[in-house]
């Protein structure tokens, strides 16, 4: 009987060399990249904020920005879809389910690797970052930033934001293991980040499962929308990937024609 | 002893209709069996259902005796299959494809080799799989069947796509695997003429109910005794009148008289027969159904 140990590192290989691969690291270091060349390009403003006490902290909100409100959830719509997706594309459910393991080891190490991946796409981003900041001055010949890098701010950061992200990867997993064609992931997830972001300013807006990222982002900055407090979003977001997760299993397992 | 052996199978899609009708199918270990019918006679459905790809609805299904859902997991470590097109992720080498389903197998890594000499996929190197012909896609599909060394494969047209050169060679290696490996192979296919020269044992299915099951020989036997005897007279309808009134089945067909297989003697007697009653005789021919128009019968009924 295959451990899930030996099915994760299966699902884990097919992941090579596919988009949803390369959209982590390309999604991981676009933003920081663009903001590298904003700073080697303006030298001035760079000289200015390396000796701000506060310039990691400048760094972390800018990159946020772009990328809690919009980029980050269709990245995950994306990356969820295209990885689930991946055995529709390629034909290989019925080859998957021939093979001497349980639909509970395929399920949990499918989900496994989708957020090892997103795991993967924070690492990377923390670390495109703190390349975005450290590189501009070694560049342009300038003085070091005088602030040491606060890594338990972001690191406390990107696990909010992990968090938050978590009920997107429940409902697309959902979505794509249930739906041969990619649109509809594809289609569902856009409609959710669309209604969530129109809905931020409602009273309810905590209830759009699409929400939390952008949510944080706001609370980061100081403004307070919708009507909770931010460490409500974690329960709201946890209780909706849990609740995902567990309707997505069960349609999984009872689904009839696993070929 | 059965290696698969399912017992009245039956299973629909829809409320409309049973895609299978009790089907029973016995193949014997060590046999090539191959599952015959024509497009939509319910072959891949039942090969399903015996992998568990389909949820079964009615009947039995065993597997080296085990009843296949109480014990999924040892059952399926012992069968190899390709349902359909063969299943691989393009993006991957054929060396990497079979790493997928070898870290499943928990199989030594040696292995992937071997199955790729053995289908002669050896030295595809770098090249992904989404970049192989059909040919090769299909060896690849073979390749990962054969990779956790089964005891039985279960193949749904494998040959579909394949140019005459292809089918010869899959025909060998399949044949090789029974002979020197002695694996048992489940092989479905809408064409007899394919498999005719592979199998040792035949299943006919036509719109889910089984038609024939039995071995070559005596599918071959079938054939022999489908023959008869053609003839021509002057004047068929008196002809047939005096034929029915000796006790034979004689039948008209296209212009001519058409009757089962008689000895050479009794063909000598029916001809001075028909002479004596003023009938002329212009014909009288032999007529051998071959396997495929036994085939052809036996799904058109």
């Amino acid at each position: 009987m295959t451990t899930f140990v030996a099915s994760y590192q299966s699902e884990w290989l097919k992941t090579k060399r596919s988009l949803a691969a390369w959209l982590v690291v390309l999604g991981g270091f676009f933003i920081p990249f663009i903001l590298f060349w904003a700073r080697v390009l303006y030298p001035d403003k760079l000289r200015k904020e390396v000796v701000s006490p506060t310039y990691w902290e400048g760094i972390l909100g800018q990159s946020w920005q772009f990328m809690a409100i919009f980029m980050l959830p269709m990245g995950l719509v994306l990356a969820t879809s295209l990885l689930t997706q991946m055995e529709f594309r390629n034909n290989t459910w019925k080859q998957l389910h021939t093979t001497p393991q349980s639909y509970t080891t395929i399920f949990l190490a499918k989900l496994g690797v989708l957020l090892t991946m997103l795991f993967q796409f924070f690492v990377l981003f923390n670390l495109g970052m703190y390349l975005s900041g450290i590189l501009p001055p070694l560049v342009r010949g300038i003085s070091l930033p005088k602030q040491a890098f606060p890594w338990e701010v972001y690191l406390k950061t990107s696990s909010h934001f992990w968090i938050n992200c978590l009920p997107i990867v429940g409902f697309q997993y959902l979505v794509s293991l249930q739906f041969r064609n990619f649109l509809v992931p594809l289609g569902a997830g856009i409609g959710l980040l669309l209604a969530s972001l129109i809905g931020l300013e409602w009273e309810h807006g905590h209830w759009l499962p699409y929400s939390y990222c952008p949510y944080y982002f706001f609370s980061l900055r100081g403004a307070k929308l919708g009507t909770l407090a931010v460490d409500v979003f974690f329960k709201w977001a946890l209780g909706y990937f849990v609740g995902f997760t567990l309707l997505s299993y069960f349609f999984y397992v009872l689904k009839k024609d696993k070929s | 002893m059965y290696c698969i052996e399912t017992s009245e199978l039956s299973y629909q899609y829809s409320r409309q209709g049973n895609e299978l009708n009790r089907v029973n199918l016995r193949v014997k270990e060590g046999s090539i069996y191959g599952f015959l019918g024509p497009n939509g006679a319910g072959k891949t459905t039942t090969l399903k259902l015996i992998l568990g790809l389909l949820k079964k609805q009615q009947g039995q299904i065993k597997v080296f005796g085990e009843d296949f859902d109480p014990h999924r997991l040892s059952v399926l470590s012992k069968i190899g299959s390709l349902i359909e097109s063969p299943s691989l992720y393009s993006q991957l080498t054929a060396t990497e494809n079979l790493s997928v389903w070898q870290k499943l197998y928990s199989c030594p890594k040696t292995r992937i080799q071997e199955v790729l000499e053995l289908v002669g996929l050896g030295q595809t190197g770098a090249k992904k799989a989404g970049q192989f012909s059909l040919g090769m896609k299909q060896r690849l599909g073979i390749a990962t069947a054969l990779l956790h060394s089964p005891s039985v494969l279960v193949l749904d047209e494998p040959t579909n796509g394949l140019d005459p050169s292809g089918m010869v060679e899959m025909r060998e290696l399949l044949k090789r695997l029974n002979k020197e490996h002695g694996i048992t192979i489940l092989i479905s296919s809408h064409l007899l003429s394919e498999i005719e020269k592979l199998v040792t044992e035949v299943g006919i299915i036509n719109q889910g109910k089984i038609l024939f099951e039995g071995s070559l020989g005596e599918l071959m036997q079938r054939q022999r005794s489908a023959g008869g005897i053609r003839l021509d007279t002057n004047n068929n309808a008196a002809a047939i009148e005096r034929l029915i009134a000796q006790g034979l089945d004689a039948r008209q067909e296209q212009d001519k008289i058409v009757l089962p297989l008689l000895a050479r003697s009794e063909i000598a007697q029916l001809n001075r027969e028909l002479v004596q009653h003023e009938l002329d005789v212009y014909e009288i021919s032999t007529v051998e159904s071959d396997l495929e128009s036994i085939f052809m019968t036996l799904t058109h009924l």
